[in-house]
């Protein structure tokens, strides 16, 4: 625990925020309340990290196992289903013996995520794409689910702010679905993605662009341009990539405001029931168990969705039995994650291109917005909604090619020209994909364990056969040879963008969270992340959460300079 | 010195500038050193590079046999030639030690595959793997590697090769070990530095992409 800027014992003042996580909303929450002049208590679960820890220019031969080391199976089963756990980093994700949960035999989910300064922000894969009315109104349009009780123009001047402060790198495009933002110098596209970009574009009247991504190009806000080593995930010397502690947690630290408290795992928020307002949070020690209580004037949840809920839902009073601001019985429904398992692969065999172990590497790719159920399109007839691609194409050495000997180590270097696609698409919000507390489960600080109840439905399987047969469409226009499609449904939560549970809406008998993410119930009680979207559109939803944050906390300044709170 | 030489001395020189001035508000976010025990080898900078090549090495988990047969194997399947091959790269003692780390499922099927093409050689040559001569040894990878009864010709499917699958499955870990060496990345190609500049992609005009 550090409390660098406060002589008194941070436990026994009141603060005017304390803000549950350190992640991408809880470090923009930090920043903009303490910035504006309030005290803020942040706090996060996990240790302080540094950038000592950063192994991003580290060769893979200098670790033991070469990225297949026997204690990520031991104690990260779940956590190593995520591409970004590895031998380099996976003391970042939480150990999975000590943060249990349970799902229904026949629903699996993967809940993939970190107890660090940061959080995921420090692994994230960085894509940032804006919703469009087309997601928010989307109920309107297709009469399915319910409209987000915010639009567009509510949320672009949050959206500029964001862009701005994180840099995102990208294109401009113009497409309808896909609102242009506050953009970098766009990465470079390698041969083989112009070709299917050129291509895609005569024969479908698809967009093809390079993926807009929160890796800065040119120096900005003190950070230095993108270096192209590749494995972002590993950490940033240079800072190029946006996560929370080198930029809105250091921000928020500036101000002279932020008290941050490490190792501080919450279990509820606490109620002054007479008043029906919270009064604060308790949290255990991580590392010595101690229970402790931080007072606050109000309470802002950033702790990811699920944990988010899950700390709500730990927080039954008798005035709220089923979960604290749950009269609506909304909380913990409608959990949703971008469903994925549909795409293609193929070679490009006009490129002649040779691999080139020297070659910058380009820690993006390209990306497809939606083009199905588009209001300049007809509808579709098998679903309702769409899905985005991410892909990329570029020379690789052949490490499946045929025989062996002399021969083989020359065809390895060869190599093969490749180009891919991936669709992630829209999951609908369902009442019966929920969180509850597991009477039975804990986890190692006695805090009662989340059981996760999701299943993708028949509209995210038609989704993925759809996005897989449009995939070997599009690459066979491109020119593309032996095209493997993938027609799967992977389990929910394989693609991290967990959703849904504290949703916002305009009826507090049938939402959780006001427009500007306070409870509807307990007026100084606010839930800012993902844990409030309405649905999850199929663009990767943090850049969204961060505008959703920053606009909640404006909101927020503006009461507290009224003396509303 | 070629460009992307210069750009990666700029972006080193750049980096350390920074890292000095405006990122005092980030150094200060972390100034708690975490504990060892949570953090990974790599990230206490542990360098394991060399641990293959300690004298008086000894395997954890193969047999004197099964670990002569495989230096054999990995080396006829990546010889030496302008660049040393998996003998050298100790692509033995690599697999070795995963194995020795792996589940149950995964070492039987390893030693399936090594007995396997022991079992082939003694039914066709009547002696194990690693005491055919040369002639043989070559004979019976060519069978494994290029399975007969293909479709090249008919286009009819043909049913799965055993004795292919195998073979490509001691490939595929041999492979791996070797280019996940440090001599299999030089034989790539790779000059040793981590970061070559900004990614230029495609500098071709339209319809010029090759």
């Amino acid at each position: 625990m550090i409390w660098p800027y406060f002589d008194k014992d941070p436990l026994e003042q009141t603060y005017d925020a304390v803000v549950v996580g350190s992640g991408a909303t809880g470090g923009w929450a930090a920043k903009q309340l303490s910035e504006a002049g309030l005290k803020v208590a942040l706090l996060e679960a996990g240790r302080a990290v540094s950038p000592k820890e950063f192994t991003e220019h580290m060769p893979g031969y200098k670790l033991k196992y070469r990225d297949h080391s026997p204690e990520i199976v031991r104690t990260r089963p779940i956590q190593k289903q995520c591409y970004a756990c590895m031998e380099y980093n996976y003391e970042w994700f939480v150990n999975d013996l000590e943060n249990p949960y349970s799902t229904p035999a026949d629903k699996p989910f993967t809940w993939q995520r970190l107890r660090v300064l940061g959080g995921r922000s420090l692994v994230w894969g960085r894509q940032s794409y804006r919703l469009s009315d087309n997601d928010f109104k989307a109920a309107s349009r297709d009469g399915y689910g319910d409209d987000w009780p915010i639009s567009y123009a509510d949320l672009a001047p949050y959206y500029d702010i964001v862009e701005r402060y994180v840099g995102i790198s990208g294109s401009a495009e113009g497409n309808e679905m896909l609102p242009d933002g506050q953009f970098l110098p766009p990465m470079k596209m390698s041969c083989g993605e112009i070709l299917l970009k050129d291509r895609v574009k005569a024969q479908f009247g698809r967009t093809v662009t390079i993926g807009r991504v929160a890796i800065i190009t040119e120096n900005h806000n003190g950070r230095l341009a993108c270096h192209y080593c590749g494995p972002c995930e590993r950490g940033c010397s240079t800072f190029s990539y946006f996560s929370s502690p080198f930029t809105t947690v250091a921000d928020a630290q500036k101000s002279g405001n932020c008290t941050l408290i490490t190792n501080a795992v919450v279990s509820h928020v606490n109620m002054d029931t007479g008043q029906n307002k919270a009064s604060g949070v308790t949290y255990v020690d991580r590392l010595t168990r101690q229970v402790k209580e931080v007072r606050a004037k109000t309470v802002i949840l950033c702790a990811q969705a699920l944990e988010s809920t899950r700390i709500l839902l730990n927080s039954s009073t008798r005035e709220y039995p089923n979960g604290l601001a749950n009269s609506s019985g909304a909380l913990g429904r409608y959990l949703m994650d971008h469903v994925t398992g549909g795409g293609a692969t193929g070679f490009l065999p006009e490129m002649k291109i040779r691999p080139d172990a020297n070659e910058p590497q380009r820690p993006n790719g390209i990306y497809i917005p939606r083009f199905r159920n588009t209001p300049s399109r007809k509808k579709q007839s098998q679903f309702i909604r769409g899905y985005g691609y991410q892909g990329g194409g570029g020379a690789e050495f052949n490490f499946s090619a045929q025989g062996y000997g002399t021969s083989f180590k020359g065809a390895v270097k060869e190599g093969i020209y490749s180009i891919s696609m991936g669709a992630f698409g829209e999951s609908l919000a369902r009442w019966d994909n929920h969180l509850a507390i597991d009477p039975n489960l804990k986890d190692a600080w006695g805090i009662p364990a989340l059981r996760i109840s999701m299943a993708h439905g028949d509209n995210e399987a038609a989704l993925m056969e759809d996005a897989a047969t449009q995939a070997a469409e599009m690459l066979e226009s491109a020119g593309a040879k032996d095209i493997k499609v993938q027609t799967r449904v992977e389990m929910p939560g394989m693609a991290i963008h967990e959703l849904g549970t504290a949703r916002m809406g305009n009826d507090p008998k049938k939402s959780v969270l006001t427009p500007f993410n306070q409870t509807h119930d307990v007026k100084n009680l606010f839930v800012m992340d993902g844990a409030s979207f309405v649905s999850s559109a199929c663009q990767n939803p943090t850049l969204t959460m961060m505008a959703i944050t920053v606009r909640a906390c404006a909101n927020l300044i503006d009461r507290f300079r009224k003396n509303e709170v | 010195m070629k460009r992307r030489d210069l750009l990666r001395a700029s972006v080193i020189t750049g980096a350390t500038a920074a890292l000095g001035s405006s990122l005092s508000a980030a150094q200060s976010t972390t100034q708690n050193s975490a504990p060892a025990s949570e953090l990974t080898p790599a990230q206490r900078g542990v360098d394991a590079s060399n641990d293959l090549s300690a004298p008086g090495w000894k395997p954890l988990f193969l047999d004197e046999h099964q670990n002569e047969t495989l230096i054999l194997l990995s080396d006829l399947i990546i010889p030496a030639t302008d660049t040393p091959g998996a003998k050298e790269a100790l692509v033995n003692r690599y697999i070795d030690l995963l194995l020795a780390a792996e589940s149950r499922d995964i070492q039987k099927a390893f030693l399936n595959s090594l007995g396997y093409l022991d079992g082939e050689s003694i039914r066709r040559y009547k002696a194990a793997f690693r005491y055919l001569p040369r002639e043989d040894q070559d004979d019976l990878l060519h069978a494994l590697a290029f399975p007969s009864g293909n479709s090249g010709w008919t286009g009819e499917a043909a049913g799965p090769d055993i004795g292919h699958e195998h073979f490509q499955h001691l490939k595929q870990r041999i492979g791996m070990a070797y280019y996940s060496s440090q001599i299999g990345a030089k034989d790539l190609g790779w000059d040793g530095a981590a970061a070559h500049g900004v990614y230029q992609g495609c500098e071709h005009s339209e319809g010029k992409h090759k």
